[in-house]
């Protein structure tokens, strides 16, 4: 891939609306274009080329390196590169295994908290209803901001304005 | 009317796999609801066209032309593949519902036939007559029809009609009452509550604290239902045929259920369904909706009853993305509508927020 990732997306896209597009046949075929156009968009919003893909390729950059830099000694002024990897990366699938782990923590105390609703003091409720609260809202904020544009009436009519 | 017994088809649907591709494949489809009609009716049927509609999310959607099919020339065959949106499905509820309805003033297709035996077409199926008219969308983008002015007052007017008799309708008296599954006035929104609570938990596809909060609040806040009726269970913009400005059929009623008629309201009033406008199903401004439905459906309508089943409804659209999510990602069905959907649970979520604050 040499390509930037938002540059591929965007040449897919182009791609779809006018070379592949006008030429599908019936509305549904055309919507579920449409509906792929759509999940590029929101891809492009949230991806990036994974740490493994990028971490593996550092790793042999830094062997390289250190291997010039012993075969390199007998010969100053060569500029020997001098990468070096990064502490091991948590893979993108670790990170969301922890995510939702709080998040099941999270929805275990708003259980537990809605069985014993009555018999706990308001003044003792409102600042841990305040704190989930600001997390929930951060947390879909987050969510929105990364979604695309929705296109549900061109995957629906199978077609796009003033066609 | 007839409710298929699935006579000599069964012997030739073929093995599990040529079952479960049978629905999706229109030339053989065509040829089996060819033969599964002679069959019914005893006499030569032919399916002279068979349409996939791209429209609806859930159920899989043809328009037949049929010739020597007595009841009528132009059908609609409804399939619930056992992938879809809600799966299993049942065709059952839908077809009971609708011909219980035939003679009410609720405007419905007639019901022909339906089984949920998949040896017949390798899944659940319905079919009825096709109904003339066109489905004005409510997602309000670029290209959306408009309604405006009196064709927008006609449709109005129809919609909270239909709505009102459906509430009104006595469906003591049908074999509706044979599945009211011990449904009274006290636990009408704990039955949807807990129905749609095991539905969140077979569809989530990772823990939603919004959910749980949400569904917490419903608990705390339930109320008790002035009347037990139909619900449609998604009555909206979307969901009826119109010609010439009036509505000529109510569709889609795969989630039917006996409940608190507010359930229909507080759908009917979600913000998705108004097409952009301020107006109910863009259709009403809410007051006139309210006043015109409360003098047809002989109902008050409580206003924290409609609140309770906005958020409810809300929770309910969520839960619905959910298992796009989850019927997307089980691998089986590809369809680009359910990502789509997927992306919409925290839009929703922050809606139920927003609605959560206001209530509190």
């Amino acid at each position: 891939m040499n390509n930037s990732l938002p540059r591929l997306i965007d040449g897919m896209i182009a791609t779809l609306r006018r070379e592949i597009i006008p030429h599908v046949e019936g509305d549904f075929a055309r919507g579920q274009a449409f509906g792929v156009i759509y999940m590029l968009n929101s891809l492009r919003l949230r991806a990036s080329w994974s740490n493994a893909f990028l971490s593996e390729q550092l790793r042999a950059l830094e062997d390289v390196s250190r291997e010039l830099e012993i075969a390199l000694v007998d010969l100053p002024g060569a500029p020997a590169p001098g990468v070096r990897a990064p502490v091991e990366l948590p893979s993108a699938a670790d990170l969301e295994a922890l995510r939702d782990q709080g998040d099941q923590q999270l929805c275990d105390l708003i259980d537990f908290l809605s069985e014993r609703r009555s018999s706990l003091a308001p003044e003792a409720l409102a600042p841990i209803d305040a704190a989930i609260a600001r997390y929930v809202q951060a947390q879909l904020k987050w969510e929105i901001s990364a979604s695309a544009k929705p296109m549900f009436t061109e995957m629906s009519r199978g077609s796009e304005k003033g066609e | 009317m007839t409710i298929s017994t699935a006579k000599t088809t069964r012997e030739t649907a073929g093995s599990a796999a040529a079952r479960t591709r049978l629905f999706e494949d229109v030339g053989a489809l065509g040829e089996r609801l060819a033969a599964y009609l002679s069959q019914q009716t005893g006499s030569e049927v032919r399916v002279a066209k068979l349409t996939k509609f791209p429209a609806g999310f859930s159920w899989i959607t043809y328009g037949v032309e049929a010739e020597g099919y007595a009841p009528a020339s132009r059908l609609i065959l409804r399939i619930g593949p056992p992938y879809g949106l809600f799966a299993p499905y049942s065709a059952m509820p839908e077809f009971h519902s609708l011909h219980a309805l035939q003679a009410s003033a609720v405007p419905v297709p007639r019901a022909f036939l339906a089984s949920d035996d998949s040896s017949i077409f390798g899944a659940p199926f319905f079919l009825c007559e096709r109904v003339d008219g066109d489905t004005p969308l409510p997602w309000g983008g670029e290209g959306a029809v408009p309604l405006e002015g009196a064709r927008r007052q006609s449709l109005a007017h129809d919609f909270i009609d239909a709505l009102a008799a459906l509430h009104r309708f006595d469906w003591r008296g049908t074999s509706l009452n044979e599945d009211a599954g011990g449904i009274t006035l006290d636990n009408a929104a704990d039955k949807q509550i807990d129905y749609w609570s095991l539905r969140f938990q077979r569809w989530a596809l990772r823990p939603h604290p919004m959910a749980h909060r949400a569904f917490a609040w419903l608990r705390q806040n339930k109320p008790r239902a002035e009347r037990v009726s139909i619900v449609h269970g998604d009555y909206r913009l979307g969901n009826f045929l119109e010609r010439d400005d009036r509505i000529t059929a109510i569709l889609d009623w795969e989630l039917v259920h006996l409940g608190d008629p507010i359930e229909d309201l507080g759908w009917a009033f979600l913000p998705q369904y108004r097409g952009g406008t301020k107006f109910v199903c863009g259709l009403e401004d809410e007051a006139a909706f309210l006043a015109r439905y409360e003098q047809r459906a002989c109902l008050t309508v409580d206003r924290r009853a409609l609140n309770f089943y906005v958020v409810f409804s809300l929770l309910k659209l969520a839960l619905t993305h959910m298992a796009a999510a989850r019927c997307f990602e089980s691998g089986e069905f590809n369809d680009m509508r359910m990502p789509a959907m997927a992306t919409q649970i925290a839009p929703v979520f922050r809606q139920i927020e927003k609605a959560l604050e206001r209530a509190n």
